[in-house]
């Protein structure tokens, strides 16, 4: 049956989910490049912790596109 | 590798490492513990005067800011070496204290002239500013002219120059003349050394300074033709010197005692009897070890041999930690999946093109040792993947679709409206068939994960039984998720393929408790005792149980390929829409060329921000996803003695 609130949970979720990551990466991304600074090497390193928290908006689009499948 | 020691008498040394560095063949073990037999060796004799040469060539080079190798190489012979740079630091210093001079000297006259001119524009002799017991002198820049300055202070007397001012008054008025210049925006000036006429000062000083200018040129030019000239000798004179000092200081990473040495090192196992033959003559004694056996706690250093085209992927396998000695070494590993994972997120045959042929020009024209040529030939196998995907798979080239499918939106664009008609047909349309794109990502995802235990199995065999019965359980419990995944995605015509065809064995009873009612999908009896493969993991950490959960993430982290390619030609084909409807379709020529300018900036946007996104994602799903499985790393690079940077034997 189709749902209208379906649409809007999906919005919300890529939203909020979206706004979670950037704010993960915000913080990873600013403490990496301060490490970096003083020890290029960890450049892979930072790397890698940075993209970790990319999972969540994933995990957003996933449960979007299960909403979606509801809007009909 | 095999371990070597050699051992000799003291005497025999110099040849040792004559003959050893010739080979460039031993990864010398430094010798530390210190005992009263074995000590660590001395520097050989001439190591002292040929450091002292190294560090007079590398003032002279200094000097001479001689930076880039020449094209021709010079032959150097050591024992000529020592006069030859003697006499050319002779020369090269006196130049270099004569430049100093002129430098220095010119400082100073252009200070003179600086402070010479406000006082040359006023005119008056300098011993007028000087020598009064009731007057204060103030000089100093303007900002902007004082024209009233005399109305309230009758009693001063002021001289004025371009820019300048020179006043006069008694000392009592000296604070309310500052004041009153203040406002003015003055800043004082000093008053320079010296009698007489500033203008003739000034005349002088600049004379002086032009002349000391042509003779810094002079000795520039002189230094710059002792540059040309000796620039090939300087730098081969430099590598020779270090080759040199190399071998002379060689002993400090020796056990040495009163009358013998000992040298410990590594060798590749294939080149052992090469490095016996050559030191059998030497009258020294030798020992080759077996290769160390997995389980021994020792850690050889590490030469990886792969093929030419998968050497690129070791800069990438390198930058995350040089394998260890007894595991396997995933640059393979990563030639396979890197690329295709590049491909399918690119998937395009427009972009997957021009990323191939960034490729063919930096195997072409960039240097051969370069990282930047090794991450373009990374990218660029990518690049083919995009490409065949793009052709096979997607039917799309630059954001537009080969052939419009059923069902896409009116406005959107394919080769075919241009009269283009490419016979292939699409088997995936990125945007309307989504539940396809995730599948494949969770297939691609599952095969990634699933080699990475194995591997981790295949390193933990010889190492720990235990672990590597907890790489099997990880490998279950992985598949378990993976069948219910494919069963509850089975409605994708891959994910059916794989249920009703490749998985037609795997037992179809749903378990019995109701768990899949709770979470809406069906699940498989068998999935769930795979999954409970995990607890095997318990022999390896009392929280290996927790980890499904990890696992599942892992495996659901792969879902960005499909994001990241559907974001992709979301973009591409939305630009593409957006200007051909505005500017190019049914327009004039003038607005069609803004289009066609713009379609061409928005597809460089796209294709820089896809590579980059593609590129970064690739390699985080091999080193978070992946490699956490099976890879430790922190192995030592094989570095033989001889060679300056690590190379392959």
């Amino acid at each position: 049956m189709p749902d209208p609130m379906a649409a809007l949970s999906a919005a919300l979720t890529m939203a909020g989910t979206g706004i979670a990551t950037a704010w993960a990466e915000k913080v990873v991304g600013g403490a990496t490049v301060g490490a970096m600074a003083e020890k290029p090497e960890l450049f892979v390193r930072g790397l890698i912790l940075m993209v970790i928290p990319e999972t969540i908006i994933l995990f957003g689009v996933l449960i979007a596109f299960l909403l979606l499948s509801h809007v009909g | 590798m095999s371990r070597a020691v050699i051992a000799g008498p003291r005497d025999k040394l110099p040849q040792c490492i004559e003959v050893l560095h010739e080979l460039k063949l031993i990864h010398i073990v430094d010798h530390h513990g210190e005992d009263d037999t074995f000590r660590i060796g001395k520097p050989l004799a001439p190591a002292a005067e040929l450091s002292d040469n190294l560090v007079k060539l590398r003032s002279i080079a200094s000097i001479l800011a001689i930076k880039a190798p020449p094209k021709e190489k010079e032959r150097i012979r050591i024992e000529e070496l020592r006069q030859k740079v003697l006499s050319l630091e002779l020369n090269i210093s006196e130049e270099d204290a004569a430049r100093k001079k002129a430098e220095g000297l010119l400082g100073d006259l252009e200070r003179r002239i600086d402070e010479l001119r406000p006082f040359a524009s006023i005119g008056l002799p300098l011993e007028a500013y000087r020598g009064y017991e009731s007057l204060t002198v103030i000089v100093g820049r303007v900002a902007r002219d004082i024209p009233g300055f005399e109305d309230p202070m009758p009693v001063a007397e002021v001289f004025r120059g371009p820019g300048v001012v020179a006043v006069f008054v008694p000392k009592a008025s000296s604070e309310q003349a500052l004041a009153l210049l203040g406002q003015s925006g003055l800043t004082q000036v000093d008053i320079p050394a010296g009698e007489g006429s500033p203008q003739a000062l000034l005349d002088a000083a600049v004379a002086d300074r032009d002349k000391w200018k042509a003779r810094l040129e002079e000795i520039q030019g002189r230094l710059e033709k002792m540059r040309e000239r000796y620039a090939a000798f300087v730098v081969a004179a430099e590598e020779a010197l270090e080759v040199e000092v190399d071998k002379a200081e060689a002993p400090l990473r020796f056990a040495v005692s009163d009358h013998s040495f000992v040298i410990d090192g590594w060798v590749p196992s294939s080149r052992l009897g090469e490095l016996g033959a050559n030191i059998a003559d030497l009258g020294v004694y030798s020992e080759f070890g077996d290769k160390p056996k997995a389980d021994e706690d020792v850690e050889p250093p590490v030469l990886l041999k792969n093929p030419k085209p998968v050497k690129p992927f070791e800069m990438l396998i390198h930058l995350y930690s040089t394998p260890n000695y007894h595991e396997l070494d995933p640059s393979l590993f990563m030639l396979v999946a890197f690329p295709v994972f590049f491909g399918f997120m690119i998937g395009d045959a427009g972009y997957g093109a021009v990323f191939l042929m960034f490729g063919i020009i930096a195997l072409r024209w960039l240097p051969k040792e370069s990282d930047f040529r090794r991450l373009i030939l990374i990218i660029a196998l990518g690049g083919f993947w995009a490409f065949a995907f793009g052709l096979f798979v997607y039917g799309e080239a630059f954001g537009l679709v080969f052939h419009l499918p059923p069902g896409a939106p009116p406005e959107e664009l394919s080769w075919d409206m241009f009269g283009l008609h490419f016979p292939l047909e699409a088997l995936i349309h990125k945007t309307l068939n989504i539940g396809e794109m995730f599948y494949i990502s969770i297939l691609f995802g599952a095969l990634h994960l699933g080699t990475s235990y194995a591997m981790g199995f295949v390193n933990e065999i010889g190492h720990s039984r235990k672990h590597a019965v907890a790489k099997i359980g990880w490998f279950l419990c992985l598949f378990g998720i993976f069948t219910i995944l494919t069963r509850t995605l089975s409605w994708t015509r891959v994910g059916g393929w794989v249920w009703n065809t490749a998985l037609a064995w795997f037992p179809r009873t749903l378990e019995p408790w109701g768990l899949g009612n709770l979470l809406g999908i069906g699940i498989p009896l068998v999935s769930v005792v795979l999954i409970f493969a995990a607890f095997l993991g318990l022999v390896e950490s009392p929280i290996a149980p927790l980890e499904i959960g990890g696992l599942l993430a892992n495996l659901l982290s792969y879902l960005r390929l499909a994001g990241i390619g559907i974001a992709k030609a979301t973009i591409a084909s939305t630009f593409n829409t957006l200007i051909f409807h505005s500017f190019i379709i049914e327009h004039d020529a003038l607005t069609s060329v803004a289009g066609f300018f713009l379609l061409f900036l928005a597809h460089v946007v796209i294709f820089l921000l896809g590579g980059v996104s593609a590129a970064i994602q690739g390699v985080r799903l091999n080193y978070v996803e992946s490699f956490t499985k099976f890879f430790r790393g922190n192995g030592t690079i094989f570095r033989p003695f001889g060679v300056r940077e690590p190379l392959g034997v």
